[in-house]
């Protein structure tokens, strides 16, 4: 009974969700729209035991992938009226109804199938432990056989963010006066000493 | 209940070279943050102390001898793992002898530049051990993201941005590709370790598509790494575009990795399905060897020249992949291609190093590596044209020199396992040791016999940290060619201490 109601909920919040990105006139609508209908994915993650999928869900779509989407929205500028009638690449529309004619039929075809081969019984591809949830389980895999990978990965972090900082950073536009008493190496290579090496070796 | 949970087994004593270099990168940014300007002299040293520091540990396991392996075996410190950890502290130490001047000099960040360049070569040492698709994976990703970095370091020169952007874009491309390839093969087999995927696809014939289309696509995604044909099209213009240093560092270093990792991949965990990645080792080796000496052969650029003739080398270290299940047990069978392998890497670093090198040293001077610009080198400064002379030589396989040795055990491989296709191939190769003969003999002709442009003949000023490192590469090369016995132990010592 209650798997039904929240299936019922949750089915009704990524619908409206996933009709409100088509039919949403501003950018911005759209994407809030697609948290709507990610967040109810999570939700059926949930009722379908998945926590853990349930919370990446959340916190990798509906959070950075969607934050991204709006960053760039908004770095494109959301005041900029759509002109609909325009087509950047040629032949996309008559493109994107064949497309959508042939995924349609697909699904078709896949709900057909489903009625003869579904056995209705839960997908899984290993046992997992019924005592304890798959959060515990993936913690407990993740701090002893992989502990060596997620402990290299924080360092990985570390080292992008550092090459993050250093791409981003303004190079100094009067770096040659700082680098004059800087005492760095001692050997006097003269003029050359501020050009950048090898620009003509390229 | 609270959970229990086993804490795994660490054997630090197996992590010290990392660790070494974990240690190092700290110090290399506190030395950034404390000391600023005045502190920037004191990275390279750091880096090249840091690096050798931890080679010790390298020696000491390697004395100790046992195999050593943890997490359930996802990370296994054998004789292969350190020789080739081995090599790239050695390689990285020679990249930062070669940067040191080529940094200072120019307006760059330094601290950051050794901080990347010893990043890289830790997720190297960590590529060496590792044994289960998810360290793979993650020591990939810690040794190209400094490399993408690190390319694009001169920020304001557009060919930089644009060696950066492609390394970067394809690379990120074939980490997408090698990870869809990853999560079928995972799929089918249920488990991360290679040697468990080995036992899952070499027995059931269920799924077989499904394994095809993984092993496919994981060895397409190192094969854009190492730079095989056709994945090969971000190299010239990466190795043109970034910092000389890198390009080095690139070449041997980076494609050494990527063989490390091949290495293991193939012969740990796709062994008994080499119907489908030998044919595709076949093709890809003969492919590498001939289009890369041939574009090779059109280049007047002596750094374009050399990234195909890197890209051509890497098909020749293809070579033994394509045989490796035909070798007969009583010739060492798969661990003979292995020894092939590390045998072509340790000597190609040694040389390929050495001819950047000089590059480097006569770009100091003449502000160019159009190979033009080498006219008249032999006569106003001879002990760098015959240094260069080793290393292209080296590099076409003359004897006595190291190349020569490489190219040998390649043949003699491909000779054991004495099939047709693997007859085939050497002949492929031996036809393309010949080509590369011809442009590489033309860089010699010019140092020669051509005159210097513009009758400049000033002597080339080497500094002390650049002539260090010719001097390492050229010993490596010539001792390794003239006591090949040297090389031939290392070769022979790398074999993977865990095999299925």
């Amino acid at each position: 009974m209650v798997d039904t109601v929240v299936f019922l909920v949750a089915a009704v919040v990524i619908l409206v969700g996933a009709l409100g990105v088509i039919f949403s006139r501003n950018p911005v609508h759209s994407a809030l729209m697609l948290v709507m209908t990610l967040f109810g994915v999570a939700v059926l993650f949930v009722a379908q035991g998945a926590h853990f999928l349930a919370a990446v869900q959340v916190i990798v779509y509906a959070g950075a992938i969607v934050v991204l989407f709006l960053f760039v929205i908004m770095l494109l500028g959301v005041d900029t009226a759509e002109n609909l009638s325009s087509e950047p690449l040629a032949g996309q529309r008559p493109a994107a109804a064949v497309v959508a004619v042939a995924s349609v039929g697909l699904l078709a075809v896949l709900a057909v199938r489903a009625v003869q081969v579904s056995t209705g019984a839960e997908a899984t591809t290993l046992p997992l432990d019924s005592e304890r949830s798959n959060i515990a389980v993936l913690a407990e895999v993740l701090f002893t056989d992989y502990l060596f990978a997620f402990e290299v990965t924080s360092v990985l972090l570390v080292i992008a963010v550092v090459g993050a900082v250093v791409m981003a950073r303004r190079p100094r536009p009067a770096a040659t006066d700082e680098l004059e008493d800087d005492g760095s190496d001692g050997d006097d290579l003269g003029v050359e000493r501020h050009t950048q090496t090898e620009a003509e070796l390229a | 209940m609270p959970p229990v949970f086993d804490t795994p087994a660490i054997d630090y004593h197996a992590f010290a070279p990392e660790i070494a270099m974990v240690v190092t990168l700290v110090v290399l940014l506190f030395v950034d943050l404390v000391f600023e300007e005045r502190g920037r002299w004191a990275t390279a040293t750091v880096a090249g102390i840091g690096l050798l520091a931890s080679v010790v540990p390298v020696l000491s396991l390697a004395v100790d001898g046992a195999d050593r392996s943890l997490f359930g075996g996802a990370y296994v410190v054998d004789n292969f793992a350190l020789v080739l950890k081995a090599l790239f502290l050695v390689a990285g130490y020679v990249t930062v002898l070669i940067s040191t001047d080529y940094i200072a000099d120019g307006d760059y960040y330094e601290g950051e530049y050794y901080f990347m360049l010893v990043s890289s070569l830790l997720g190297m040492t960590v590529m060496a051990s590792a044994r289960d698709l998810i360290s793979i994976f993650v020591a990939l990703e810690m040794l190209s993201i400094p490399a993408y970095l690190l390319a694009g370091w001169r920020k304001r020169d557009l060919r930089g941005n644009e060696a950066s952007l492609k390394y970067y874009l394809l690379g990120v491309f074939a980490s997408a590709v090698m990870l869809y390839g990853m999560s079928l093969v995972f799929g089918v087999s249920g488990s991360t370790l290679l040697v468990d995927i080995n036992q899952a696809i070499s027995r059931g014939v269920d799924s077989v598509p499904l394994v095809t289309v993984g092993i496919v696509f994981i060895v397409v995604g190192f094969a854009f790494k190492v730079s095989a044909v056709p994945f090969h099209t971000w190299a010239p213009d990466t190795y043109q575009g970034a910092p000389t240093p890198i390009t080095a560092f690139l070449s041997v270093a980076s494609k050494a990795a990527g063989f490390a990792a091949l290495v293991q991949i193939v012969f740990i965990g796709f062994l008994g399905r080499e119907d489908v990645w030998a044919p595709m080792f076949w093709v890809l080796a003969a492919l590498t060897m001939t289009v890369g000496n041939l574009i090779a052969l059109r280049q007047t650029n002596l750094v374009r020249l050399l990234a195909y003739s890197s890209v051509a080398q890497a098909g020749f270290m293809l070579a033994p992949f394509a045989v490796a299940a035909d070798i007969p047990a009583d010739r060492g069978g798969v661990g003979a291609a292995t020894g092939a392998v590390v045998t072509y890497l340790l000597i190609y670093a040694g040389m390929n190093l050495g001819a950047f090198a000089v590059v480097m040293a006569v770009a100091r001077k003449t502000r160019s590596a159009e190979i033009s610009a080498y006219g008249g080198l032999f006569a106003y400064a001879p002990g760098l044209a015959v240094l260069m002379g080793v290393f292209v030589f080296s590099l076409a396989g003359i004897p006595p020199l190291a190349g020569w040795y490489a190219k040998f055990v390649v043949f003699k491989t491909l000779l054991d396992a004495g099939t047709v296709a693997a007859v085939t191939l050497a002949v492929v190769a031996v036809v393309n040791s010949v080509i590369a003969l011809f442009y590489y003999a033309s860089v010699a002709r010019q140092m020669i016999m051509e005159p210097a442009p513009e009758a400049e003949t000033a002597r080339v000023r080497v500094p002390g940290s650049l002539g260090a490192a010719l001097g390492i590469c050229a010993v490596a090369t010539l001792a390794f060619g003239a006591f090949p016995g040297l090389i031939a132990q290392l070769g022979d010592l790398a074999l993977l201490g865990v095999l299925p």
